[in-house]
């Protein structure tokens, strides 16, 4: 799907907020091979590169979908670092900012195939939840995350009942491709507490 | 979804889960609305129910379409992959689905958050089938169009979906008039909707539809989502 494209935030707070999708291409290298072996590989390197979440392992054995979410340039970079020399032949994704990902891409010597542009939201926008909840529910692209239930934490913090890390820890729990940024969660619940 | 009466103890943590707002507490029971629900399943695998009081529905036609478009774990029969979409550009540099001189759009209806009936897919496919845009063939949307492609079959059309994604490319030509099309709905329909454009890099890693875009009226954010080039089609046995 869509998936993490759409995002909402301001450009500094998206500094801070990158996911990494590896895929399989139906019908031309997922029933190849050690695809599974290398899709294995490359939940590894995520992992090994401090991720702020990540799908579980019990997915990467399973799934035509391998995501992760990390927190700054440097642990993306030396993620595409590691899988360009591994070489595995499989379709990577890289959500975040334009010009940060070209840099990126410059630095590695990427040639990158296509972009996948947001023009934001459109119709009755009266509907939404408030901009600062919605940068919070974005984050899970499937959009799991009730505004309802950022409100609920929002209280319980401000009762001091939890931490702003647990409450990240929980709003997180129903997007399963561990696409939510908790670290940038926990940011955006600062100021709105 | 359904909630068993007798076990629920009224505690509303389905309540405050639901991101369709579909449960409520009446007389401290948790109600589902069954006209809203679009059987997500988030409550059943996210609330804790202290008293497995929230139990998965076996749903019929055509209710049981409203699963696949909203529930994360879902495999649509046709795409073969988890979620409401298809593979779209990210495996781009294995399949070149999108070629140079073609333009991807996804409108996702209903999105972020707020949820659509499938008859509002007609207020794009209505316009857009005639302008002769190529539907993604593996959209779970693109099945569920009449034989004319003009609007969604009669009996799902008042189904309530998480969201439905509109997936079609069109030759770089015809962008402007597809934008024309996105914009004319914003005044008829009665949800939100997302709009996304999918476009093949240039040499030195340009994006040749920005400029179109922004001469349009259309805001780019700053934010995309980017293939960086990495797939191959076969993958030898190592």
């Amino acid at each position: 799907m869509t998936h993490s494209l759409h995002r909402l935030g301001q450009k500094d707070d998206l500094k801070n907020d990158y996911v990494i999708l590896a895929m399989l291409a139906a019908n031309f290298n997922d029933k190849a091979p050690n695809a599974r072996k290398k899709m294995v590989k490359i939940g590894e390197i995520m992992k090994n590169n401090n991720p702020v979440n990540i799908m579980t392992e019990k997915a990467w054995r399973i799934s035509s979908v391998i995501s992760a979410t990390f927190d700054n340039k440097m642990d993306v970079k030396n993620v595409l670092k590691e899988l360009k020399e591994a070489d595995l032949g499989i379709s990577i994704v890289v959500e975040g900012l334009i010009n940060e990902i070209k840099d990126l891409a410059n630095e590695l010597e990427l040639n990158l195939d296509s972009v996948h542009l947001s023009l934001g939201n459109f119709g009755k926008k009266e509907l939404l939840a408030p901009e600062n909840i919605l940068e919070i529910t974005s984050m899970c692209g499937h959009h799991c995350i009730s505004p309802q239930s950022v409100q609920y934490y929002i209280e319980l913090i401000q009762k001091e009942k939890i931490s702003l890390e647990k409450a990240a820890e929980k709003l997180a729990k129903p997007c399963v491709c561990g696409i939510f940024n908790t670290k940038r969660a926990i940011e955006i619940l600062k100021q709105l507490i | 979804m359904k909630i068993i009466e007798e076990r629920c103890i009224g505690c509303g943590n389905c309540v405050i889960i639901c991101p369709v707002q579909a449960i409520e507490l009446v007389d401290n029971k948790a109600v589902i609305d069954k006209d809203i629900c679009v059987e997500c399943s988030v409550c059943y695998r996210n609330a804790n129910c202290p008293t497995n009081a929230i139990k998965p529905s076996r749903l019929k036609w055509p209710r049981v379409v409203r699963n696949p478009f909203s529930d994360v774990i879902s495999i649509h029969k046709l795409t073969g992959i988890p979620g409401r979409g298809t593979e779209e550009m990210k495996t781009n540099d294995i399949t070149n689905r999108f070629k140079d001189g073609e333009i991807g759009f996804s409108i996702e209806i209903g999105r972020p958050g707020v949820g659509t009936f499938l008859k509002n897919v007609n207020y794009f496919t209505e316009q857009l089938t005639p302008l002769g845009v190529e539907y993604e063939e593996k959209s779970p949307v693109t099945a569920l169009l009449k034989e004319d492609k003009l609007e969604i079959k009669e009996e799902i059309e008042d189904e309530r979906v998480l969201s439905a994604i509109i997936e079609f490319k069109v030759p770089i030509e015809k962008v402007k008039q597809v934008l024309k099309i996105i914009k004319s709905v914003e005044v008829k329909i009665d949800t939100v909707y997302t709009v996304g454009v999918i476009s093949k890099f240039k040499g030195g890693n340009e994006i040749p539809i920005k400029n179109v875009l922004k001469s349009e009226g259309f805001e780019l954010r700053a934010n995309a989502k980017i293939n960086i080039g990495l797939g191959r089609k076969l993958i030898e046995d190592t």
